[in-house]
């Protein structure tokens, strides 16, 4: 394989009617690596990791930009190719692992599936390896369970099943979106606990969608903080916690209650409401929320290094430390 | 001072109606007992079906208890007429975790706090002066009270439900993860209202979470349920600092904590296996299968809380074996 990024996109905006939903965003995952996307509904993470696999819903169309997966750009390729990326090269998880099945099939048929499409396997064969592929995320009494519907199967074994029939084809890249948010905690930890283990063992490059800064610390390498359709901040992951230069990065760390914070006490908050895609002032789209907002930021700052490969896209990025 | 809320030994049971399992039992509640002191905060803790919100719904009559009591301000409402419930509703009010699903989209604002109000008989005028009342106090514009819900963001509904809840001045409110559908950069201010409406309004809350960075801010009290039934329960500080049950011990060690450096040198306690079903539990300690600590006598003997000497009461025959209670 190239030593080059699994995933690299550059420039990408998606717009909805006209209006930029996602605005000249730029990313790139290396091999092994665990990029996690965090923001806020609306933000603009999903849309991001949708348009990768062609995804998007019929309203949404790419403005410009290129996603390249090992090298080739998806945009060059033709329907036929592109299925072959999808599942093989690249995989997708859900939220909601329940509505990504399939729930007149049996599971370790759908694992099996993934294989008879893109590999040239006999039924058997695909079988058993499904049901190996099972066991080995986790599935005890795999050859039974395979032999089972998605709804007799709790919530965190259907997640299994989904991540079963993501890697079978041993794809380069795994999107996970919101992989954990539906499960339980001790659930979530186990669920995570694999995931770092296929990157071990596999190699596979991870691209996290998530909301909870509690899951980014745990498994990330890389992190890119979106608000309102942009990158606001990006850099790696000690980095962005123990510095963050944005004021949304660092207001949204400060907001989370802590283990070890003295209780009952006012939580920091970040004022205002969430817009609505697309209801952003114009500029910053975070100025309407932020503290340090002035004049200046009626202008669209520009994402600029801040330090090591760490990026802030804030006019007032050396002032962000005296914010909380 | 007797608590605002004694529940004692409470148990929901349902039959299951499957032809393949005759006589079968769904043990969504299997003996919580707890006290709630006015104006403190309890928190109840754990996964889904550990029981948490059946407590709540049972507490309100929405299900019936089938063993034990629930007392209210010293008086028995285990087994209400629907006429003495109806009396008692003003008293206890529930915030719901979905503020979307919780408020009608055609109804105003106004218009949804004002039901409760209108259902009590109050006249027009005395609705409209305490709507305005109860948006101001919940931290929105007097402007928004004619709007619809659709108009507002999730966090602005969640207030909008919550100044409903408080319109009778109820005595109680039970909280069902009331943050958890926001988005994070919301949560804060909800929680930061919650705790303003509790000094300012001598409430008491009944807090159900699965989070427990929020629940060690907000709460006086905690008890960790699993599969229907209280594995730990006492004062935060001895839940948090020192966990005595296995099971509060994992949950704690589960929360992904935001601070890469310390979650990734921290020793994690990952179970295995899945939440059981309640469906016929087993006659031993519910949380047997999953245990790391478990001993031969679990799988015969149900555990009891008793003190665990750190100031909690813990349900562990190895923690605090039945010998010792």
């Amino acid at each position: 394989m190239a030593s080059g990024p699994v995933l690299d996109i550059a420039d990408l905006s998606i717009a909805i009617h006209g209006n930029a939903i996602v605005d000249r965003v730029a990313l790139s995952i290396g091999s092994r690596q665990v990029v996690a996307l965090v923001g806020e509904s609306g933000s603009g993470k999903s849309l991001t990791a949708l348009s990768i696999l062609k995804l998007l819903p019929d309203v949404a169309e790419i403005a410009g930009g290129r996603v390249s997966v090992n090298g080739v750009e998806l945009s060059s390729l033709s329907d036929a190719d592109l299925a072959t990326v999808r599942g093989n090269d690249v995989a997708v998880i859900f939220q909601e692992p329940i509505a990504s099945l399939n729930p007149l099939m049996h599971v370790g048929a759908q694992i099996a599936e993934a294989l008879r499409l893109h590999r040239n396997v006999s039924a058997d064969a695909a079988r058993d390896q499904a049901i190996a592929m099972m066991a080995k995320v986790g599935i005890p009494d795999a050859p039974r369970r395979a032999a089972q519907f998605p709804f007799e199967l709790s919530g965190g074994m259907c997640q299994r099943i989904m991540i079963a029939a993501a890697l079978i084809c041993r794809p380069a890249l795994l999107i996970a979106d919101e992989p954990t948010t539906a499960l339980d905690v001790t659930i979530q930890a186990q669920i995570l606990e694999l995931m770092r283990t296929l990157r071990d063992e596999a190699g596979t490059a991870i691209m996290l969608i998530t909301h909870d800064m509690g899951v980014v610390a745990d498994i990330a390498d890389q992190v890119y903080v979106m608000y309102g359709g942009r990158i606001a901040e990006s850099g790696p992951v000690q980095v962005i916690f123990a510095e963050p230069r944005h004021p949304y990065t660092r207001l949204l760390l400060a907001t989370i209650p802590r283990l070890e914070g003295v209780r009952k006490t006012q939580l920091k908050a970040i004022e205002g409401s969430v817009p609505l895609a697309g209801h952003w002032p114009s500029g910053c789209r975070f100025r309407s929320r932020c503290p340090l907002a002035d004049q200046v930021c009626e202008q669209t700052p520009p994402l600029q290094a801040v330090g090591d490969d760490h990026f802030s896209a804030c006019w007032h990025a050396d002032r962000v430390a005296g914010i909380v | 001072m007797a608590p605002l809320l004694d529940v004692r030994d409470l148990k929901v049971h349902f039959p299951l109606q499957r032809s393949d399992r005759p006589g079968a039992m769904v043990k969504a509640v299997d003996g919580v007992s707890f006290a709630l002191d006015e104006g403190r905060t309890l928190a109840l803790v754990g996964e889904s079906g550990c029981g948490k919100s059946t407590t709540a719904y049972a507490i309100l009559g929405l299900v019936e208890a089938t063993g034990g009591q629930i007392k209210f301000d010293g008086r028995d409402i285990t087994h209400l007429t629907r006429k003495e419930r109806r009396a008692l509703t003003g008293d206890m009010q529930i915030v719901f975790q979905d503020p979307s699903a919780a408020l009608n989209p055609r109804l105003s604002i106004a218009q949804s706090i004002a039901e409760p109000l209108a259902i009590a008989g109050q006249s027009r005028d005395q609705q409209r002066k305490r709507v305005a009342e109860l948006i101001d106090r919940v931290g929105l514009p007097a402007a928004f009270a004619r709007r619809l819900p659709a108009a507002l963001s999730g966090g602005q509904r969640q207030r909008v439900v919550i100044a409903r809840a408080l319109a009778l001045s109820p005595r109680l409110l039970i909280l069902d993860e009331p943050v958890s559908s926001l988005d994070v950069s919301i949560r804060s201010q909800i929680l930061n209202l919650l705790m303003e409406l509790q000094r300012d309004l001598r409430l008491t809350y009944l807090f159900i979470s699965h989070d427990l960075s929020v629940v060690r801010h907000i709460a006086d009290d905690a008890a960790v349920l699993y599969l229907g039934t209280v594995a730990e329960q006492g004062p935060i500080d001895a839940i948090f600092g020192a966990p005595q049950h296995p099971y509060t011990a994992a949950l704690l060690s589960a929360i992904p904590l935001p601070d890469p450096i310390a979650q990734r040198s921290r020793q994690k306690i990952i179970l295995s296996g899945e939440l059981p079903s309640p469906i016929d539990p087993p006659p031993g300690c519910p949380f047997i299968a999953r245990c790391p600590i478990r001993i031969e006598t679990c799988a015969r003997v149900r555990p009891h809380l008793a003190p665990s000497g750190t100031g909690s009461t813990v349900a562990c025959l190895v923690r605090v074996p039945a010998s010792a209670a």
